[in-house]
């Protein structure tokens, strides 16, 4: 099945290339990522029963457990609502004509090339195949984020190449690090495998393991979008295509963070304790918090506020690993899954905006309840749930996070974070909500949602976030449990 | 053996030197070709030696491979993107050159002191190899800080990445074989990518110069 699952996005990039007419491409987008999210689905439940999966017969490839099935499962739910919404959005803008179809082909191929190598990146066994993967998915989403190729989408595409790409080089530095630290612990046939450096955590050696995880986490954090290596993420998620901000902001952040996790967790392993990676993890948090919390209050683009807002959920997901007891791990998975949701929606919604009002200006946006009622509605709720506002999903697992710091007796870290968050709060608050204001509808903009498939999976995302804030169900409890011992061992 | 490897780690080392000295694009490139024909020399020399240890022919394909990518198509490459971008000479740098190298050298004097108090780098004897490659990947990270222009930046990542290379092979021998073909792939079409984004650079603001990049700034 796993092969398969990677299978399936090749397929598709060669029949877009293949294909000419635009209407077989919407096609093929649809049912290339219902394809992705049913075989995503089997793997679930295969994980459920079984606890991992790997295919021994097939060169030991392949390694998915729980925590690697969370986020392949929100890799492929975010892909199916974004090629989904696509299909619309696309549709429109060629009405516009700022799209022609030779340039749909292209942006329906790197689009699905950008989802096969997120994918590749969260099933593998090896440490090094990984990276290859991560660096990727910079290289497939780099053309995209320039794909208006006004100047501004190219300073923003070269700034996130150029940046993204030294990191990851960086995290390449540590992980050869990390290869140096198992010398004479691992056999060479498994170097760099998870599985075999977790088992092994004990015997590794410390000083060489510890350079290596810091060059991993600047190396990774910076595709995470960690403070200080965040200049990246506003530019690059402004001048994107809706569609593919909400596949950055909801998936590769979280791949990227992945990475991190498996890291981290070998290197406590190590120690036995999380002294050493919690001190940093949660500086470069709160530090990340900070930056996101005082940027929010001078931002003029909608998009952009929405980008330091992902920012600062990384810094709390950062945190909360720093902190690393059972229920702040649980509470930074389950923040991950619930912001991914939570922010596709409101950049899927951005994208309505956009369309209608032609600008990325707050101020140049209003009545939108009047213009967009549905849109507006699920922005409007949507900006209190990543504000954290009850009864939203994003809150219960805020919650969790901030009562694990307690629990453990960290009150300044608490306060600090919780004051934090009500700065961006106040943030979001006084600079976006003036879109929602005024009855008068502006000139030359008709009533109306322009992309009705969009519009129900928009509706579709907030029922999803609303009902996870009252209730997990069990199944992915039991999943989010089952990672929690993954990473914390035991 | 050991004599020829570290004679090539010093002068991958020098050549990075000698890459911070360089004022024109095309003497980067250069320089740049002369750094990954030393690298295939020492992956190669490396590649004979497990063969005939171990019987295994892993790091000679590498060998093969960094020669066709990183000593023939990326120079080549790079050669046909500046000719079509560039209108005249322009100075390059922020800063002037013998400042640079001075900074140089306290790089690799940093790297010598702060890899000498890691332990297992450091059993015995220092491993001077790994600090000569470490000290290339921060020359290059310099290298792309000091420079303005767009292919400047490129020819610096490389160099980042060349050091990389370097520090795998002295530091774990190698890093294993898909890895390090996934990682040459990686940087070939990153650098693909990264010479057609130099077009449009120029296309839409008539020059390379990256200073001029301030629209998103601030905003």
């Amino acid at each position: 099945m796993g092969f398969v699952l990677l299978g399936v996005p090749v397929v598709a990039v060669i029949l877009f290339f293949l294909l000419k007419k635009k209407k077989s491409q919407h096609l093929i987008s649809v049912v290339t990522s219902l394809l992705i999210i049913l075989i995503a689905g089997m793997l679930t439940r295969d994980v459920i029963e079984f606890g991992t999966i790997e295919y021994i017969k097939f060169g030991d490839f392949i390694y998915i457990d729980a925590l690697s099935i969370i986020i392949l499962d929100l890799v492929a739910i975010i892909s199916f609502m974004t090629s989904v919404y696509s299909v619309g959005y696309l549709e429109e803008e060629i009405k516009e004509g700022k799209l022609d179809c030779r340039r749909l082909k292209i942006y329906y191929m790197l689009m699905f090339s950008f989802i096969f190598t997120m994918l590749l990146a969260v099933i593998v066994k090896n440490i090094g195949v990984m990276w290859v993967a991560i660096e990727a998915t910079t290289l497939a989403s780099a053309f995209l984020v320039g794909f208006y190729n006004g100047k501004d989408a190219i300073e923003a595409a070269w700034k996130y190449i150029i940046i993204c790409s030294v990191g990851i080089g960086i995290a390449l530095l540590g992980i050869t690090f990390l290869q140096f630290s198992s010398i004479g612990v691992i056999e060479s046939s498994q170097f760099l495998d998870w599985t075999a450096l977790y088992q092994n955590a004990g015997a590794l050696k410390g000083s060489t393991l510890r350079l290596g995880f810091i060059f991993i986490l600047i190396g990774f954090g910076t595709k995470v979008g960690l403070a200080p290596m965040h200049t990246w993420l506003p530019d690059a998620h402004s001048q994107a295509p809706s569609p593919i901000s909400t596949l950055m902001s909801g998936v590769l952040l979280n791949g990227a963070m992945y990475g991190i996790i498996r890291i981290l967790a070998i290197v406590n392993h190590h120690f036995e304790n999380s002294y050493f990676t919690g001190g940093i993890l949660i500086s470069i948090g709160i530090l990340s918090m900070v930056t996101a919390g005082f940027s929010i209050f001078s931002q003029k683009e909608y998009k952009r506020l929405l980008a330091y807002s992902s920012i600062e959920h990384m810094g709390i997901i950062a945190i909360a690993l720093g902190i690393f007891t059972p229920l702040s791990i649980f509470g930074g998975v389950l923040h991950m899954i619930n912001h991914s949701l939570t922010k596709s929606m409101l950049f899927l919604s951005t994208g309505n905006i956009l369309q209608k009002y032609k600008t990325k200006n707050i101020i140049d946006v209003k009545s939108l309840l009047k213009v967009l009622p549905v849109t507006g509605i699920v922005f409007l709720l949507g900006l209190f749930a990543i504000a954290g506002t009850p009864p939203f999903s994003v809150f219960s697992s805020e919650v969790l996070v901030i009562t694990s710091i307690f629990k453990e007796n960290h009150f300044v870290i608490g306060i600090v974070i919780i004051f934090l968050l009500a700065i961006i709060f106040t943030g979001i608050v006084i600079r976006m909500f003036k879109i929602f204001y005024g009855d008068v509808i502006p000139e030359k903009i008709s009533v109306g949602e322009l992309n009705i498939p969009g519009v129900s999976m928009l509706v579709l995302l907030l029922v999803i976030i609303t009902l996870t804030g009252f209730y997990i169900p069990q199944g992915l409890k039991s999943l989010i449990d089952q990672a929690v011992g993954i990473i914390i061992g035991g | 053996m050991a004599n020829y490897l570290d004679a090539l780690s010093v002068l991958i080392l020098i050549s990075s030197f000698v890459l911070m000295a360089n004022k024109r694009i095309k003497s980067y490139i250069k320089t740049f070709r002369i750094q990954s024909i030393m690298i295939a020399f020492l992956t190669g020399i490396m590649g004979i030696n497990s063969l005939l240890e171990k019987g295994n022919y892993d790091i000679l394909v590498v060998c093969m491979v960094v020669i066709g990518i990183k000593v023939i198509y990326i120079p080549r490459l790079l050669n046909k993107t500046y000719k079509s971008v560039e209108y005249k000479v322009e100075k390059d740098f922020f800063m002037n050159i013998p400042i640079l190298i001075m900074m140089c050298c306290f790089i690799v004097a940093f790297t010598y002191f702060s890899l000498s108090t890691t332990q297992e780098i450091n059993t015995g004897y220092l491993n001077s190899r790994v600090v000569n490659s470490v000290s290339v990947i921060l020359i290059g990270l310099l290298f792309m800080i000091s420079r303005k222009k767009a292919i400047g930046q490129i020819i610096g990542f490389l160099v980042i990445e060349n050091g990389i290379f370097v520090t795998a092979l002295f530091a774990v021998n190698g890093m294993p074989f898909v890895v390090d073909i996934g990682i040459l792939m990686d940087i070939l079409v990153g650098v693909i990518i990264m010479g057609i984004m130099v077009f449009r650079i120029d296309e839409k603001f008539g020059t390379t110069d990256i200073n001029q990049f301030n629209d998103l700034r601030g905003k």
